[in-house]
Order: structure tokens, then sequence, then C-alpha cells
């Protein structure tokens, strides 16, 4: 799949089609699908700006690359004026105040924001069906869930319904979805772009991801939205990744994988069959391949749950209907907050918080909080010593292919459990691309922190190889 | 002065009980054996450094932010903005 940002900059450029044109095509194929992948449409901005965009080009003056391409938001991104329900009944008739630093940077480079996307409520659920504007179907098959929680963004980006797309990724939600619905997705290492104007989840692993149909386009996106924030001081100043830096394989000696994602009872035979051939495809380009020995996959789940509910369950906390959201009036503050609560989160999202206070309290904190973030520490450490070891890490996205709409909503747990092997990643705060080949939901390429550099590289080099 | 709160009121939530879902996973904490013990004492942990504290200023927020806050708030009466009744206990 090559550059669609390019491909419609050119045909911009060159004037065979307009930017209202393409904008409007887009907004009613938004419209008219029965994916639900759209909680609202931005008609009206997208079509002004892409007016401005048409009459630049008839002046003759030239446009930037992302000038007039219209690209979707995830519905927990604050862009000032725009609903932002994060797909809850909380904040169904919230309004944005203002605009997240990652969605201002895309707009100031003049990219034309057409829609915001249903995801899980909060980024709670791995399959985009915790939402109160129906469950998003699958771009391949709509038996089947769109994945989680960036499920509208992924499916509007694999059926072209927008060129990029921008997802939220805690502990797997922009990878999981794209590798269902076969496109691109990256988690870039924490920190690298600001979390300002995300709503926070769980703040220590939250990430702002693109998701697009090439390596390219995810290259230009991430430069775009990547650098220092002084609203977000977790940001890091970060070099620009160029084209010809990431379009061959240099450097890329030795790769590994972990030996437990793949010789156990919960993985895919498929899957894993079809990730051991791409292993050998790579063996026999001369790169050498590591097995590595990781934590088991119900220890990584359950650190990166508990941790998570314990900061969404602080994150949320401010969600009571006083200062904003839909408030239910009872006969005093405190029965006004509860009510209010009660009524509004949906049980996945009222589950997490009460874990998380679970965890948070005296007599729980010591036994499992802090275990959890020992637990966190080993495992950086144990990405540390294996990056001394390998370049690259190659996992698969998950251990099976998308369940069908209904099934994971049952099974909270076994829904937690199908996050194995994206939310190790997460608590290391690792650079981490889905690119949709090598198993049927795709591969998940992982360097050591900001290096995203050497992911989108050996993207590119798989790209060519498999 | 100990007083025991359960989780429905920690999370202001009606009649919130732990699931088992989410004790599955707690189980699998309380048995781990992590291999070390000392989890602040490393340099993992996200800290800004004093140096690059951002200075405390005041911004002033534009109009069309003050009005979508306002515009926000769940109830008005006669021009005010109306908070649910608090009662001291």
């Amino acid at each position: 799949m090559d550059s669609q940002i390019h491909k419609i900059h050119q045909q911009l450029a060159d004037k065979k089609i307009s930017c209202a044109a393409l904008v409007q095509q887009k907004l009613t194929a938004l419209k008219e699908n029965t994916n639900n992948t759209v909680n609202s449409l931005l008609d009206d901005l997208a079509l002004q700006l892409a007016v401005k965009v048409d009459a630049k080009i008839a002046k003759g003056e030239s446009i930037g690359l992302l000038e007039g391409i219209p690209f979707g938001i995830k519905d927990v991104y604050m862009v000032q004026g725009t609903y932002t329900t994060a797909s809850s009944n909380l904040l169904k008739n919230y309004k944005s105040a203002y605009t997240a630093t990652a969605i201002q940077k895309l707009l100031d480079a003049g990219a034309i924001p057409i829609v915001k996307e249903n995801c899980d409520s909060f980024g709670h659920g791995s399959s985009s069906e915790n939402t109160i504007f129906g469950a998003v179907k699958n771009a391949n098959n709509p038996d089947l869930v769109g994945g989680g929680s960036s499920g509208g963004s992924a499916v509007n980006v694999a059926k072209d319904y927008t060129v990029f797309s921008i997802g939220g990724d805690t502990g797997g939600s922009v990878r999981q979805p794209a590798g269902y619905n076969h496109v691109y997705g990256l988690k870039p290492t924490y920190g690298r772009i600001s979390r300002y104007g995300l709503m926070a989840y769980a703040s220590s692993t939250d990430c702002v991801g693109p998701i697009a149909k090439s390596v390219e386009d995810i290259r230009i996106v991430l430069n775009v939205m990547s650098g220092k924030d002084i609203k977000d001081q977790t940001t890091y100043a970060s070099a620009e990744i160029s084209k010809d830096s990431i379009s061959n394989s240099e450097g890329i000696k030795t790769i590994g994988y972990f030996k437990n994602f793949i010789e156990n009872d919960a993985i895919d035979s498929k899957i894993k069959a079809d990730f051991l051939a791409t292993i050998e495809k790579i063996k026999a380009k001369g790169i050498e391949v590591k097995e590595l020995d990781f934590f088991k996959s119900d220890i990584l789940v359950s650190t990166y749950y508990t941790l998570a509910m314990a900061e969404t369950a602080s994150n949320l906390s401010r969600l009571d209907g006083s200062n904003y959201g839909n408030r239910i009036e009872d006969k005093n503050l405190k029965e006004s907050y509860a009510i209010t609560r009660s009524e509004n989160f949906s049980e996945e999202t009222k589950r997490r918080i009460v874990g998380g206070n679970q965890v948070l309290s005296q007599g729980f904190s010591d036994e499992i909080y802090l275990k959890g973030l020992t637990l966190r520490d080993a495992i950086s450490e144990n990405f540390e010593k294996d990056f001394k070891e390998v370049d690259i890490i190659l996992s698969p996205v998950t251990p099976g292919t998308p369940p069908k709409i209904g099934d994971s909503l049952k099974d909270p747990h076994a829904m937690y459990l199908s996050d194995a092997y994206t939310v190790g990643f997460s608590l290391g705060q690792l650079p981490t691309l889905t690119i949709p080949q090598g198993t049927e939901t795709g591969l998940q390429i992982t360097a050591a922190k900001n290096n995203d550099e050497l992911v989108l590289k050996f993207a590119n080099f798989l790209k060519d190889m498999i | 002065m100990s007083k025991i709160m359960t989780v429905d009121v920690l999370s202001s939530i009606k009649g919130a009980q732990p699931s088992e879902a989410v004790n599955k996973l707690f189980d699998v904490i309380k048995n781990a054996q992590p291999t070390n013990n000392n989890s602040f004492n490393n340099n993992r942990n996200n800290y800004v450094s004093l140096n690059d504290l951002r200075d405390d200023v005041v911004i002033e927020s534009s109009t069309i932010e003050k009005q979508i806050i306002i515009e926000n708030f769940p109830k008005e009466k006669g021009g005010y903005l109306v908070v649910s009744k608090v009662i001291e206990e």
C-alpha cells in the first residue's frame, strides 16, 4: 500500500480533484456507512477549510503536504467547539473548550478533520462495543468486532473513509484494531507526542497514535505531531524521521521474539504457524533471530490492568456532573455525584473504577498496586536487557482472530486476556507498530525507547519481504 | 477516627461491588514473585527535572473557551450557574 497522502496531495496540486469535492465525498461515505464508525461529523468546519484550500490552489499558491487531507479523530480528543463524548452517556453533550496539541499541529499543517470517531467509552475496551453509538463493525466482516478501543478510527482508514485517523493507545487500543482491520497503527514512544487534550485513561501509558494505510503516511503524521509541549511535561524533543533514513534495513542485524508468546495453548494455530513462517523468511535474509524469555501473559495482563484501573479511577473521579456532563440532581451534592456516575458510566467503566479504588485502598495497595509497580519495573528491566541483544522484537498482535460482536461483552476476563501481546510494550513505554502482514491480525514491530525510526525502517523492510 | 469506606462510596457509584473478572487479575498479582523489590529505586519513572519546570503563569482563556465552559455547565438559573446542595456532615 503506497502513500495515500502523497497521492492525494499530487491530485489536489494538479487540480485533478477539488478539495471540497474530496471532503464531500468522504463525508457522504461516512454518513452512509453501516459500520457505526461515526459519533459526529464535522461537515461545516471541514467544508469551510476545504474551500480555503481550493482558493489557495486556484490562486496558484503551493500547498503543504497535509493541506486539504481529510482525517478522522477518535472521540476522546478535544477539538474546540466540537462534541467530545468519549462514547459515553456522561459526556454525550459535552463540547471541547480547547483543542488537543496533537490535533492542533495537524490543523496548523492544513489537514482537515472530518469526523469524531466511535470507540470504547473512555478507551475502556478491546472491541469498540462499550459505546453508546452502537458496536463498531469490522471493516472486513461486519459480524466481527472492529477491535478497540480505537475501532472506529481503524475501520474508517480500512474503508478509505478517512485518509488517516488519530487513535489513542493505552494498552493496545491503536495496534489491536489496526491488526483486526488490516491497516498500520503506531503507538509511539511514550512522551513523543503530547497528551494535552487527550481525555486521560491511564496517564502513565496513554499515547497518541496514528492509523494509516502505509508506513510513509504514518511517518508523515508522526513527524507533524511529535515534539516537546509545555502543556504535557512528560513530552520530549525528538528529531524528525526522514524518508531516506527508513528506506533500507541497514543496521538491523538481530531480531528477537518472545518464545512464550508463541509456545502456549492460547494462540490460534494459524497465527502461530504464520508467525513462525515469517521468522523463517527473515532468517533467510541473513538476519539473526533470537528466542527471548519474557513474563507470562497473565502477569503482563494483570500488571497492566491493575495499574490502568488505579489510574482511571483517579482520572475519572473528576466526572461527577458538577461543572460539566449529564448531571442528575439528587437530595445533596454527594448523592448527585453518585447517581450521576451510576447512571451515566457503562458497566465496563464502572468495573474498572471500582477495581482501581480496590487496589488503591488501605490493605490492598501494598499487596496489589505497589506490587504491580514493582512488576512493571521488572518488565522494563527485561526490555532493557533484551535490547542489548537484539535491535527489534517481533510479535503477533493478538493471540486470536477478531471475536463475533457480542462475545466480548459476555466475558470481560477473556477480553482482558486478549490484550496479552500488546500491554507489555505499553508498560515499557516502547514504540510499537502494527503492520497488516505476517498473520491474520498482523505483526507488531517494537524497538527500544525513543527509537521509533528503527520501527518504521523494519516495517519498510518487511513490506517488501513478506 | 477510623471509618471504613466501601468501594461504592469510594467510587461514588451506587451499589458498586468488586467483580469476579477483575479479582481474577488481582489474584495473579498477589501470587506473582517479582525479581526485585525496590520499585521507586530506579530511573524509569517519568519525572521532570527542577530546571525544566514550566513557569507558574496565569494564562487568560479566550472568549470562545469561556463561552463553551459556561455552555457545558449543567444548570443555569437567572444568570447564575447552579451546583447541587452541599450538606455538612
